[in-house]
């Protein structure tokens, strides 16, 4: 076993705990958390790919010690192959996302604990602990697992909120956790019903189950377990109809908090995604359904963000209307299309965080967030307007950053797949996202500055400025050569066809 | 009449669920909302040890005066339970959380009106 593979997860929890309790030894807290979130996206590149099993309890046909004294009757049924502990699987796929995780976290961090005068140990538990669950959803072979750390996400992204200080923040908090108290426990019924048919909570197992007729495809219970996971996974990745409330979460949160927020989001998205398709992709419709709900989640988000002022809704419905293109990918369902869309879930999570941190300048400076109530900052801060503008280009899919990759791939797997009508909604969407960001990027920049706007803080710290030209930097890296990202994902989207 | 145990089980985590569900959705005090959040999970982790249950069947703990295929054939299934456990923290931490926030917010607006504080 690798203990690296668990270590992605326990370390930051560890470090979380550690934080909690160092609160307001300032420079502790800082040094602590700049080191451990530095190490995150190192962890997944130094570890080997294969399974880690909890507490060492491998599956018996992994272990003769143990089934050599058994009946026969356990030995020569599925009982066999079952996997008696909770599992994690760290693939290529795993290894490409979490170092991106990773990488994000560890920039929110870097520029959350430059931003404060006095870091807040609370806040950076808060982000850490959301990395953490974030990592495990992805790890995670285990269904109820996956819920537990999807519950924490939860409530660790409400604490970023809350911990913000930003205007409303108590209520949204709290709209969030009374929506996310409906549809989590929703989320584990649908694991209560697959554990009920199946008798097992581990996905591999879940799978066997169900492809060996131990358990009948057309049992209606698993259509319901499908339902209600999905209605789980729409909440956790802020889909419709849960993108309002989604969007007004980032808005609440500080900028570095809100890019670390829509990460956990896309990941949590995909994670949940890729286990939908593994379960239930048997079922004709669930492709469909999958198109559908990101169709929707396209048209709403970029729609919505068009009628936005503040600059962070802007980016949230954005965010949602690109995670409609990851779902396209997912829904295409060949192997080429699961890749783009994949590759588009790393992309997003990039560009979004880009945006975020480098709109989050604007609000540094000035203190606002209202698109009215700003401009001409291009005279105030030119290079980083232009830095800005790079990062709505990428989001828009404008070569040859990376985005253009994913969108180009995704347009091409439509076609090959023969539902070019997907593609063309793509271009449009994509055109509809260049226009919001230019409006945004217009009225905040370019237009005259309106005579009562102070800037009230002119000194951008360099963490932020070097974060914004790392992200930039990862941005041109995979438009160039974009198959660094996409050999990962490969083997993963190969899996699930 | 004989009721059976599991099924009434059942029905009662469904009702939960459904009493819960329309609380949190229809009831404007906040604490009633909270109260309906609760009962949603609970009926969710009834309905969970539901699927465990076994007519005379015994608590999963192998005893020294026990043969291997007695236990195995009069045991209840015990991964439920264990699931269960964890579901319950949970569940007490997302209304720690959920009642703290309502003392802030009744601090600051001085109610705990849902259509006041949240808007809609």
């Amino acid at each position: 076993m690798n203990p690296l593979i668990p270590l992605m997860v326990i370390l930051p929890i560890a470090c979380a705990l550690l934080l909690n309790l160092l609160h307001k030894k300032d420079r502790t807290v800082k040094v602590l958390a700049i080191v451990v979130a530095l190490v995150l996206p190192i962890i997944p590149l130094l570890a080997s790919y294969g399974l880690h099993f909890f507490g060492g309890y491998y599956p018996l046909s992994e272990n003769s010690a143990i089934a050599g004294g058994l009946p026969s009757y356990i030995t020569n049924s599925a009982l066999n192959v079952f996997h008696p502990a909770i599992t994690y699987s760290f693939e290529s796929a795993q290894k490409i996302m979490i170092f991106i995780l990773g990488l994000i976290a560890f920039l929110a961090i870097f520029t959350s604990l430059n931003e404060t005068k006095r870091p807040s140990g609370v806040y950076a538990f808060l982000m850490f602990m959301g990395t953490a669950s974030v990592t495990a959803i992805l790890l995670s072979d285990d269904i109820f697992n996956l819920y537990v750390f999807f519950e924490i996400a939860a409530i660790s992204q409400v604490g970023i909120v809350i911990a913000s200080g930003v205007k409303k923040n108590y209520e949204t908090a709290l709209k969030y956790m009374i929506l996310g108290n409906i549809a989590a426990p929703m989320l584990l019924l649908g694991v209560a019903f697959l554990l009920g048919v199946t008798g097992n909570v581990n996905i591999t197992d879940i799978i066997y189950s169900i492809k060996n007729g131990i358990v009948s495809p057309q049992n209606p219970v698993l259509l319901m377990a499908c339902g209600l996971i999905v209605f789980g996974w729409l909440y956790g990745s802020g889909l419709p109809p849960f993108h309002t409330i989604k969007s007004a979460l980032y808005s609440k949160a500080l900028p570095h908090g809100a890019a670390l927020l829509q990460a956990f989001s896309v990941f949590t998205f995909v994670g949940l995604g890729i286990i939908i398709i593994r379960i239930f992709s048997y079922l004709p419709f669930s492709k469909i359904v999958i198109i559908v709900i990101s169709l929707l989640a396209m048209i709403l988000g970029v729609t919505m963000a068009l009628m936005q002022n503040d600059i962070k809704r802007i980016i949230g419905y954005l965010a949602v209307g690109e995670l409609g293109y990851i779902g396209l990918g997912l829904g295409i369902g060949t192997a080429f299309g699961i890749t783009a869309g994949l590759f588009q879930a790393l992309n997003e999570a990039i560009i979004t965080a880009f945006l975020f941190l480098g709109f989050g300048t604007v609000l540094y400076i000035t203190k606002k967030s209202d698109t009215r109530k700003l401009g001409g900052m291009m005279i105030e801060t030119p290079k980083l307007a232009l830095v800005v503008l790079l990062a709505g280009f990428a989001m828009a899919g404008v070569p040859p950053l990376n985005a253009f990759q994913s969108k180009l791939m995704l347009i091409q797997a439509s076609i090959q797949a023969e539902v070019p009508e997907l593609g063309i909604i793509m271009i449009l969407i994509s055109i509809v996202t260049f226009m919001t960001f230019m409006r945004a990027f217009y009225t905040i920049y370019m237009r005259p500055k309106p005579p009562e706007l102070q800037i009230t803080n002119k000194n951008i710290p360099k963490a932020t400025i070097i974060s914004l030209l790392v992200l930039l930097a990862i941005c041109i890296i995979l438009g160039l050569y974009p198959k660094i990202a996409t050999n990962y994902l490969q083997v993963l989207a190969n899996s699930l066809v | 009449m004989v009721v059976d145990t599991q099924l009434a089980s059942f029905f009662t985590a469904g009702a939960l669920i459904v009493i819960g569900i329309f609380a949190a959705l229809f009831l404007d005090n906040l604490i009633k909302k909270v109260i309906g959040l609760a009962f949603i999970g609970d009926g969710v982790n009834l309905f969970i040890i539901t699927i465990g249950y076994k007519p005379g069947g015994i608590v999963y703990i192998f005893l020294p005066d026990m043969t291997v295929s007695w236990f195995a054939q009069n045991a209840s299934y015990p991964l439920p339970f264990a699931l269960v456990l964890t579901s319950i923290v949970i569940g007490a931490s997302t209304l720690a959380v959920m009642l703290g926030l309502i003392i802030i917010l009744h601090k600051k607006h001085g109610t705990i009106s849902a259509s006041k504080i949240l808007g809609e």
